[in-house]
C-alpha cells in the first residue's frame, strides 16, 4: 500500500528508455521529500515498460509502479488521463511531479482538470518555509521568476523546467526497491486521438536541450568545410552539434542547432564553443552549462568571462588534436 | 544566397471594407482614431437619425502592441493632450513634470554651464514621459472608445485607383527566407478604405511610396532627418533629481555634426539618456551608438553613471526638415499626419505635441468628409488648410530655416539661428534650401585629414565593463526580435554596389549608421581577400536610418512580418 501523502513522479519513457528530465524530477522530488519527510514513488507508464521500471528500481525511492495496458503502446492524452485519474484518486499522493515535456504539457493540464487540481507548470526550483512548500516558476520567457504556491486540497501537480535539477543527482538507493504493476482499465474506445508513427519534423530534429554535451561553433569556424572538424569532435564526446546564429544564417548548419536569444536554451553538463565570440545574444543561450570551454583567438572574446577553460589559440589545429585525445581516451577506457 | 522580401504573386487577397484605416499606431495615429471617435460620438448625440459608426475605422499597428515601436526621450509639451483630452494629466502615465534644467557644453574632459537656459530649450511646464507607456495608455483609450486596432499588421502596399488612394494591403504572413509561403502562410489583407491616413512615423515606408509616386515634395524641401541613440538606466538616487532636464552640446560631437544630448529624471532613479545628430553629415565613419557610448565616458557623464545599470536600448530616425519640408498633405483618399508628415519642431526638438495635433485635425477632416459621403482632395484639403491656420504653424513658421542654417556645420549655424532669431525665422533668405542627408556623404577619398578629435563617433565602440557597450550588446537590450525564417525586409537593390563600389568610396558605411548591427561585411569565401555584405535583418530595430542615408540609395527598408521588431518597454 501507498502511504497517503507521499510525493509521486510521473515518469516519461520512450521506447523503454527514460529521459534525463525524468532522473530531474526524480533528483527533485528526493530533495523535496528531504524537508517534508514524505516518501518518493515513481511511475512508468505504457504497454510493457519492465526494463524501465527496473533501471528506475534502482533509485532511491519507495516503490515503483508500472501501469499498463495495450492502450498505452502509444502516447494519447486520453489513454494516459484514463489511466492515471483512478490511480490518483486511489493512492491520494500530496504531489505529483511531472517532467516539463511536450508530452506533459499535452496530457497534464486535462489530468489537473479531470481531478479539479491546479497546476504549476514550468518549475525551475523550490523553497521549503515554515512548513509550506513554494515553487519557484518562469514567467515572462525566464525574464521573471514567481514564487508560487498551492491553496486548496491536494494532490497537487507540478512540472519541473529540463536543466533545473541535477540528473545525477538523483540518488541510488541500497537496493532495487519493490516494483507494482498496475494493470489500467483503459478502453480503447475512450481513446479519440490515433497515434501516427512519431517523426521528427525538420524542424525538431535535434533536441538540444536533452543533450549532456554540447559542441558549437561560431563565425571563427571560417568555412563551410571546417564545421566537420566540429562534428567530429562532437561525435567522439558523444556530443550534439550546435552553432551561434551566423552559421546557421549561412545555412552551414539547419536552424534548429542555433542556440541563444533567437534560437534554443541548453545547459549540458559540458559545453565546448569553438571560435564564438560570445555576444550576450548567444550567452543567454547556454550560459547555464555546467562547464564551458572556449576556444577563440581573441583574447578579449566576451566568451573567456564565462568560461571554465579559455584556449586561445587557433581552433582549427587544437580541435582535430583535441578529436583524436578523446579518441585515444575512450579506448584505454 | 540572401532573399529580399517580396510581393508574392498570384496570392489571392482576402478583401476588407473600411471607412478609415490608420497606418501607425503611435501618438499621431492614434490621436487621430481618438479624436475622431469623439466627433462621431458627438454627431451620434445631436443627430440620433442619421448615426455614424465607427465600426469600419481602424488602426494598423506592425508592432505586437501599439508603444513597442515608440522611441524618444521623451519630453512632452502637453498644449495638444489639453486638446483632446482636458485634464489627461489626472489619468496619464506622466513620469514628472520639468522641475529643474541646464545647458552644459562639452569638451572632452571638461564642461561649462551656459548661465541662461536658451528659450527653446526651457521645459518648465512640460512633463518626462515614457513615450512607450503614453502610447500605450493613449491605445487604451482607443480601444475603449470602440476603435479596433490590429496589432502586428503593417500597412505594405499601396491600393491604388488612378490617382486615388483606396486603401492599404497589409504584409504577408508566414513567408520563408526564400519567399516561399510556409504552412502557416496567410496572405496580406486588401483593406479598401474611403480615407487611409498614414501616421508611420519618420520615413514611413507606405509614406515614402505615396511620396515618390504623387511627387508630394514637389517644390518644397527634400526632408532631412536626424537620428537618435537612447538607454534607460538605473543608477544610484540623488544624482539625478525626478524631472530634471539637462542638456549638452559639444564633445563627443564636433562642430561638423549638428545635435546634442540629453539626460531626463524620471523618478529620482531612473534615467533617459540619448544622443540626437543630424544624417546630414559628411564622414561615412559616423557611428551615432559610438557617440553615445563615448559621451557616456564624459567625467561629467560617468559620475552620473556609476554603479548604475543600462536596461534598454533603442534608435529612431526623426523628420528635421521642418515646415518648409512638409509633404502635400491631403489628397483623394489620403492624408498624412505626425512625423511622416514632418511635424517636428527642430529648434526644440519636440514633435509628439505637434503629432497628435495634427493626428486631432485630421480627424475633424475625416469626420467631415464621411458625414459628407466625399473623399476627393477637395473635401480632405480641409486639413491642410486647418493646418495652416492651426498653432502647429504659428510654431513651426519662426523656425522654418533654423535647421537648414546648420547644414554647413555648427559655427555657422549659430550665425544663421542669431540672424533668423532677429528676423523672425528669415534669416538671410526667405527659404534656406535644404539637402537630401545621402547627398551630403563625403568618399573616403575626399575626406579631410585625420583628425584625432573625431576618433570618439566614428567606427565601432568597444565595451569596457558595465559603462559602454559594443552595438550588438546594445540590440541584444532593444529587445528586438523577428520570426528568423523570412525573407530580408532590408531590400539592397544592387548588393554588387555594396561589394564592389561602396567598399572602396565610401567603405561600407552602413555598418557604422545602421544602429543595430544589421549590415556586416563579412570574408568572401569565394574571393578571399575580398569582402562582402550580410544582412542580420532580425537585428533591425524600424530606425529607418538606412533608408535615409545610404549614398547609393539602394536600401529600402519595408515591413517584416508584422509583430516583429524591437520591444520598448518603458522607453
Amino acid at each position: 500500500m501507498s502511504a497517503p501523502g507521499a510525493i509521486l513522479v510521473i515518469t516519461e519513457q520512450r521506447d523503454g528508455k527514460l529521459n534525463r528530465v525524468s532522473y530531474e524530477t526524480i533528483a527533485a522530488a528526493q530533495k523535496i521529500a528531504a524537508h517534508t519527510g514524505c516518501s518518493v514513488e515513481a511511475v512508468v507508464m505504457g504497454a510493457d515498460v519492465s526494463s524501465a521500471a527496473n533501471e528506475i528500481a534502482a533509485k532511491k525511492l519507495a516503490k515503483v509502479y508500472q501501469i499498463q495496458s495495450p492502450s498505452l503502446e502509444q502516447y494519447t492524452a486520453d489513454g494516459y488521463v484514463a489511466a492515471l485519474k483512478p490511480f490518483l484518486l486511489e493512492k491520494s499522493p500530496s504531489l505529483v511531479l511531472f517532467p516539463h515535456t511536450y508530452q506533459v504539457r499535452d496530457f497534464a493540464p486535462k489530468l489537473a482538470l479531470a481531478l479539479d487540481r491546479p497546476v504549476i507548470s514550468d518549475v525551475v526550483g523550490y523553497k521549503y518555509e515554515s512548513g509550506k512548500l513554494i515553487f519557484t516558476r518562469q514567467m515572462f520567457q525566464g525574464k521573471f521568476a514567481a514564487d508560487v504556491s498551492f491553496t486548496g486540497e491536494p494532490p497537487y501537480f507540478a512540472t519541473v523546467q529540463a536543466g533545473s535539477f541535477r540528473a545525477d543527482q538523483a540518488e541510488n538507493g541500497p537496493a532495487p526497491v519493490p516494483i507494482e504493476t498496475v494493470n489500467a482499465a483503459v478502453e480503447n474506445t475512450s481513446i479519440r486521438v490515433k497515434s501516427h508513427e512519431i517523426y521528427k519534423e525538420a524542424k525538431q530534429a535535434v533536441d538540444l536541450t536533452q543533450a549532456e554535451i554540447i559542441v558549437s561553433v561560431g563565425r571563427g569556424i571560417k568555412e563551410q568545410k571546417n564545421v566537420d572538424i566540429a562534428a567530429k569532435l562532437a561525435e567522439a564526446l558523444g556530443g550534439e552539434l550546435a552553432a551561434s546564429r551566423p552559421i546557421c544564417d549561412a545555412g552551414w548548419l539547419p536552424i534548429e542547432r542555433q542556440i541563444g536569444s533567437s534560437g534554443q536554451t541548453v545547459s549540458p553538463r559540458l559545453y565546448i564553443a569553438l571560435g564564438i565570440s560570445g555576444a550576450i545574444q548567444h550567452l543567454v543561450g547556454m550560459k547555464g552549462s555546467r562547464s564551458i570551454i572556449a576556444v577563440n583567438k581573441d583574447p578579449e572574446a566576451p566568451i573567456f568571462d564565462i568560461a571554465d577553460v579559455a584556449v586561445i589559440g587557433n581552433l582549427l589545429e587544437i580541435v582535430p588534436a583535441l578529436t583524436e585525445e578523446v579518441k585515444k581516451a575512450k579506448a584505454e577506457a | 544566397m540572401q532573399s529580399f522580401r517580396k510581393p508574392l504573386s498570384g496570392v489571392e487577397h482576402p478583401q476588407m471594407d473600411a471607412d478609415v484605416v490608420i497606418v501607425g499606431g503611435g501618438p499621431a495615429g492614434l490621436a487621430c482614431a481618438l479624436r475622431l471617435s469623439q466627433l462621431i460620438d458627438e454627431h451620434n448625440a445631436k443627430n440620433p437619425e442619421s448615426p455614424l459608426t465607427k465600426e469600419n475605422i481602424s488602426v494598423l499597428e506592425k508592432a505586437r502592441e501599439a508603444g513597442q515601436h515608440c522611441l524618444s526621450g521623451a519630453l512632452l509639451d502637453p498644449r495638444a493632450m489639453r486638446e483632446l483630452l482636458p485634464g489627461f494629466e489626472r489619468e496619464a502615465p506622466l513620469d514628472a513634470e520639468v522641475k529643474k534644467e541646464g545647458v552644459y557644453f562639452l569638451t572632452q574632459k571638461g564642461k561649462w554651464k551656459l548661465p541662461i537656459t536658451p528659450p527653446p530649450l526651457q521645459d518648465h511646464g512640460n512633463y518626462v514621459i515614457s513615450i512607450n507607456r503614453f502610447a500605450k495608455w493613449l491605445a487604451k483609450k482607443v480601444e475603449d472608445a470602440g476603435i479596433t486596432i490590429f496589432n502586428g499588421f503593417a500597412g505594405s502596399e499601396l491600393l491604388l485607383e488612378g490617382q486615388a488612394v483606396t486603401g492599404v494591403r497589409t504584409e504577408d504572413k508566414g513567408v520563408d527566407k526564400n519567399n516561399q509561403p510556409k504552412s502557416n502562410f496567410e496572405p496580406g489583407y486588401d483593406v479598401r478604405s474611403k480615407i487611409t491616413i498614414f501616421a508611420e512615423g519618420a520615413r514611413g515606408s507606405l509614406t515614402k511610396q505615396l511620396i515618390n509616386r504623387f511627387n508630394l515634395q514637389a517644390n518644397r524641401n527634400p526632408q532631412t532627418y536626424g537620428v537618435g541613440v537612447k538607454e534607460l538606466w538605473e543608477i544610484p538616487e540623488g544624482r539625478v533629481a525626478k524631472g530634471e532636464v539637462i542638456y549638452t552640446l559639444g564633445w563627443p560631437l564636433t562642430r561638423a555634426e549638428y545635435g546634442g544630448a540629453w539626460i531626463y529624471g524620471i523618478d529620482g532613479r531612473q534615467i533617459s539618456l540619448g544622443l540626437v545628430f543630424g544624417l546630414g553629415y559628411n564622414d561615412p565613419r559616423t557611428d551615432a551608438q559610438h557617440a553615445l557610448q563615448s559621451f557616456k565616458t564624459h567625467p561629467f557623464v560617468a559620475a552620473l553613471l556609476e554603479g548604475g545599470k543600462m536596461e534598454r536600448y533603442g534608435a529612431k530616425s526623426f523628420p528635421y526638415g521642418g515646415w518648409f519640408s512638409i509633404p502635400a498633405l491631403a489628397g483623394d483618399g489620403w492624408m498624412i499626419i505626425g512625423d511622416s508628415a514632418s511635424f517636428l519642431n527642430s529648434q526644440r526638438l519636440k514633435g509628439i505635441h505637434l503629432a497628435i495635433k495634427s493626428g486631432m485635425l485630421a480627424a475633424e477632416a475625416a469626420y467631415h468628409a464621411l458625414a459628407a459621403q466625399k473623399f476627393g482632395v477637395t473635401q480632405l484639403s480641409e486639413y491642410p488648410r486647418a493646418v495652416e491656420n492651426s498653432w502647429i504653424k504659428k510654431e513651426l513658421w519662426p523656425v522654418r530655416n533654423f535647421h537648414q542654417g546648420f547644414e554647413k556645420g555648427f559655427v555657422r549655424g549659430l550665425f544663421h539661428a542669431g540672424l533668423q532669431q532677429l528676423t523672425g525665422g528669415r534669416g538671410l533668405y526667405k527659404k534656406y534650401p535644404s539637402h537630401p542627408d545621402y547627398a551630403q556623404m563625403k568618399r573616403l577619398e575626399k575626406l579631410p585629414a585625420e583628425d584625432p578629435s573625431r576618433a570618439a563617433i566614428l567606427g565601432p565602440a568597444r565595451r569596457e565593463g558595465n559603462l559602454t557597450f559594443d552595438k550588438i550588446t546594445d540590440v541584444y537590450y532593444s529587445g528586438t526580435k523577428h520570426e528568423e525564417d523570412q525573407p530580408s525586409h532590408l531590400v539592397i537593390h544592387d548588393t554588387n554596389i555594396c561589394n564592389q563600389r561602396c567598399v572602396k568610396e565610401f567603405g561600407n558605411p552602413c555598418q557604422n549608421f545602421c544602429p543595430a548591427n544589421v549590415y556586416e561585411m563579412v570574408e568572401n569565401p569565394e574571393l578571399p581577400g575580398a569582402k562582402q555584405i550580410h544582412l542580420n535583418p532580425s537585428n533591425c530595430v524600424h530606425c529607418k536610418t538606412c533608408d535615409i542615408v545610404d549614398p547609393y540609395e539602394i536600401v529600402t527598408w519595408v515591413p517584416p512580418e508584422g509583430g516583429g521588431g524591437p520591444n520598448y518597454d518603458g522607453m
